[in-house]
C-alpha cells in the first residue's frame, strides 16, 4: 500500500530499443496525461554502460572507459520493472518533458544527464545501477 | 517459502472470507490489473493460485514487496481460485482492493513477503527481463 513508482527509484526498462537498461525515474504521471492517457514516467537511463575499469590502466584509458551514454525518455508503467534501488542524483531540473519536444534540447538534456552520471560512477557510489543487467 | 500444512478448517475459511469479499467488496481478478492495482498501492491483499508460473509469482512478490502488501499463496490452482471467488473461468491472481465487511485483510497476511527473500526473487526477476526480451 506503499506508493514506490517514485522520483529516484531504479527501474529497468522492459520493451523498446532500450530494454535491459536501468534507469532512474525523474518525474511519474500516475494518471497519464491527455497525450498518453495511461500512466507513465520520465526516465533517464543508461545507454551504454561504462566498461569496467582495472588496476592496469592508464588515466587516459580509465577515462575513455568509464564514459556513459544516457538517454530520456517517456516510457509507460507496462514496461518498467521497479526495483528495491534507489538513485538520487539531481535531474529534475536539466530533465522535462519539453526537453523532449525537440532533438537540440533532448541532445543537451542527454549531454547534461550523461555528464551528472559520469560523475556519480566514478564516486564508485550506485554500483548496482552502473553494471550490466547479464541475460 | 515455507508453507505449513494447510488444514481443511483454514482453508474453508480463506473460501469463505473470499466469498464475502466477492459479494461485499472491491477485487480485481488477473495478473494485468493485479499489477495495475499493486502501482496504484490499491490493493491491499494479492493472492495467487499454486499453479501460477513462478517467474511471474516472484514478479507480483516483488511488487508486493515494494508496495508492502501481504500475499497469500492459495492452496489451489487457478481453477480452483476461479471456483472459489464465484466465477466460471480460471483466476490466476487476484488483488483485493476493499474487503467490504470481510477480516480477510486482517487475518490472512500469514506468508508476507520478507525483505531478505527479495534478493533471490531479484535474480528471478533479472531472468523476467531476458524472457520479456526474447519474447
Amino acid at each position: 500500500m506503499v506508493k514506490f513508482l517514485k522520483p529516484n527509484k531504479a527501474v529497468v526498462l522492459l520493451q523498446g530499443r532500450y530494454a535491459g537498461r536501468k534507469a532512474v525515474i525523474i518525474r511519474s504521471f500516475d494518471d497519464g496525461t491527455r497525450d498518453r492517457p495511461y500512466g507513465h514516467c520520465l526516465v533517464a537511463g543508461i545507454a551504454k554502460y561504462p566498461k569496467k575499469v582495472i588496476r592496469k590502466d592508464s588515466a587516459k584509458k580509465t577515462a575513455k572507459k568509464s564514459r556513459v551514454k544516457a538517454f530520456i525518455k517517456l516510457v509507460n508503467y507496462n514496461h518498467i520493472m521497479p526495483t528495491r534501488y534507489t538513485l538520487d542524483v539531481d535531474l529534475k531540473e536539466v530533465v522535462s518533458v519539453d526537453s523532449l519536444q525537440s532533438r537540440d534540447k533532448k541532445v543537451t538534456a542527454a549531454k547534461e544527464t550523461k555528464a551528472r552520471l559520469e560523475e556519480r560512477f566514478k564516486t564508485g557510489k550506485n554500483r548496482w545501477f552502473f553494471t550490466k543487467l547479464r541475460f | 517459502m515455507v508453507t505449513a500444512k494447510k488444514t481443511k478448517k483454514t482453508h474453508e475459511s480463506i473460501n469463505n472470507r473470499l466469498a464475502l469479499v466477492m459479494k461485499s467488496g472491491k477485487y480485481t481478478l488477473g495478473y494485468k490489473t493485479v499489477l495495475k492495482s499493486l502501482r496504484s498501492s490499491k490493493g491491499k491483499l494479492i493472492i495467487i493460485a499454486n499453479n501460477c508460473p513462478p517467474l511471474r509469482k516472484s514478479e507480483i512478490e516483488y511488487y508486493a514487496m515494494l508496495a508492502k502488501v501481504g500475499v497469500h499463496h492459495f492452496n489451489g490452482n487457478n481453477v480452483d481460485l476461479g471456483t472459489a471467488c464465484g466465477k466460471y473461468y480460471r483466476v490466476c491472481c487476484l488483488s483485493i482492493i476493499d474487503p467490504g465487511d470481510s477480516d480477510i485483510i486482517k487475518s490472512m497476511p500469514g506468508d508476507q513477503v520478507l525483505v531478505a527473500a527479495t534478493v533471490a526473487s531479484e535474480v528471478v526477476v533479472s531472468v523476467a527481463v531476458v524472457t520479456i526480451e526474447v519474447a
